[in-house]
């Protein structure tokens, strides 16, 4: 999989209005004044479209960082 | 004898290997129908009949995503009083990453199958006289909801089909109408609340002054619909969302 820094500038790209490079991998993604339960239903969708795999919302839900995500994603690759 | 009874009816069911589906087999064989079950899985479709009684019930396993498992199907069965469609999936999904991939996965089984298998009943003249068709809709068809485009619109597409099916058969007093539920205890439920997540999805069932739907609650209006009890309604969408759009949020 790729890196953590092309994850986030997809990451970035979907989120609407958002300021490039606002998210690190340490930002808690749930704690963004841009997430809403409409982010979460994109972030599952990017991820399916853009690697091929199913993420679903409790995942999301135990996932605080966009590291974690990051993390879930890539083990579901492998 | 009631205006309810399904006696001597033959009721087509799909998606009966689980949920509405198999809920609605279940209902209406208490009614007295004869139920022809079909699906994907026979294992499952066995355990349907198997709750069934009298003789005359079976199953016939189909994909009808295949247009030869329609051809066959429908080869195979008796004329009809009755077709209830309850096969059918969820998926939310952005506008923005609508594929052809995703918008297929939606609509061959929750718009075109239904449609092709009523093309081929029709065509190879397998309903009776005064015969009740019911398709399973959504409230989402006139609610929809974020990441709901394909779903709704699917439902909206079935809606819109019930009424032809009401206008081109009416001579043969032939019946076609939809049951819009919200949300109802199934496993598609189950797979919605994953999709989403269980929090969310408590949120909305409390919405519900009745509280969730059963399948019960479906399968009743179901037996409704396929019995002369409704010979002056077609062309209609019956709303079963335990009071949710009252809108006492």
């Amino acid at each position: 999989m790729e890196d953590i820094s092309e994850f986030i500038k997809k990451i970035e790209f979907e989120i609407d209005e958002i300021e490039s490079e606002t998210i690190n991998p340490e930002t808690k993604f749930r704690e963004l004044e841009e997430w809403s339960s409409m982010m979460g239903l994109i972030f599952i969708a990017l991820i399916d479209t853009e690697y091929d795999v199913t993420v679903n919302g409790d995942d999301l839900i135990n996932c605080v960082t966009v590291q974690d995500l990051y993390n879930v994603v890539k083990s579901k690759i492998q | 004898m009631t205006p309810f009874d399904l006696k001597n009816k033959t009721i087509l069911v799909t998606g009966a290997s689980s949920g509405i589906g198999r809920q609605v087999a279940i209902s209406a064989n208490k009614m007295g129908a004869n139920i022809i079950a079909t699906g994907r899985d026979e294992e499952r479709l066995k355990e349907t009949i198997d709750l069934l009684t009298g003789e005359d019930s079976q199953y016939i396993v189909a994909d009808l995503l295949e247009q030869n498992d329609i051809n066959q199907l429908v080869e195979k069965i008796p004329s009809l009083d009755g077709v209830v469609h309850c096969a059918g999936i969820v998926r939310p999904y952005p506008v923005k990453f609508i594929s052809t991939d995703v918008l297929h996965q939606i609509f061959d089984i929750n718009y075109e199958a239904q449609v092709l298998l009523m093309s081929q009943i029709t065509r190879k003249k397998k309903l009776n006289k005064k015969a009740s068709i019911v398709f399973s809709s959504s409230i989402a068809a006139d609610h929809p909801y974020k990441g709901g485009a394909l779903y709704a619109g699917s439902k909206a597409a079935l809606e819109a089909f019930s009424k032809v099916i009401a206008l081109e058969f009416s001579h043969m007093e032939i019946r076609s109408n939809c049951i819009a539920s919200a949300m109802v205890k199934t496993p598609m439920f189950e797979t919605a609340e994953t999709q989403g997540t269980k929090e969310r999805m408590d949120e909305h069932i409390k919405k519900y002054p009745l509280g969730v739907g059963y399948p019960e609650d479906v399968a009743n209006t179901a037996i409704y619909l396929l019995s002369n009890a409704s010979k002056w309604m077609t062309g209609q969408t019956i709303t079963l969302d335990g009071g949710f759009l009252l809108g006492d949020f």
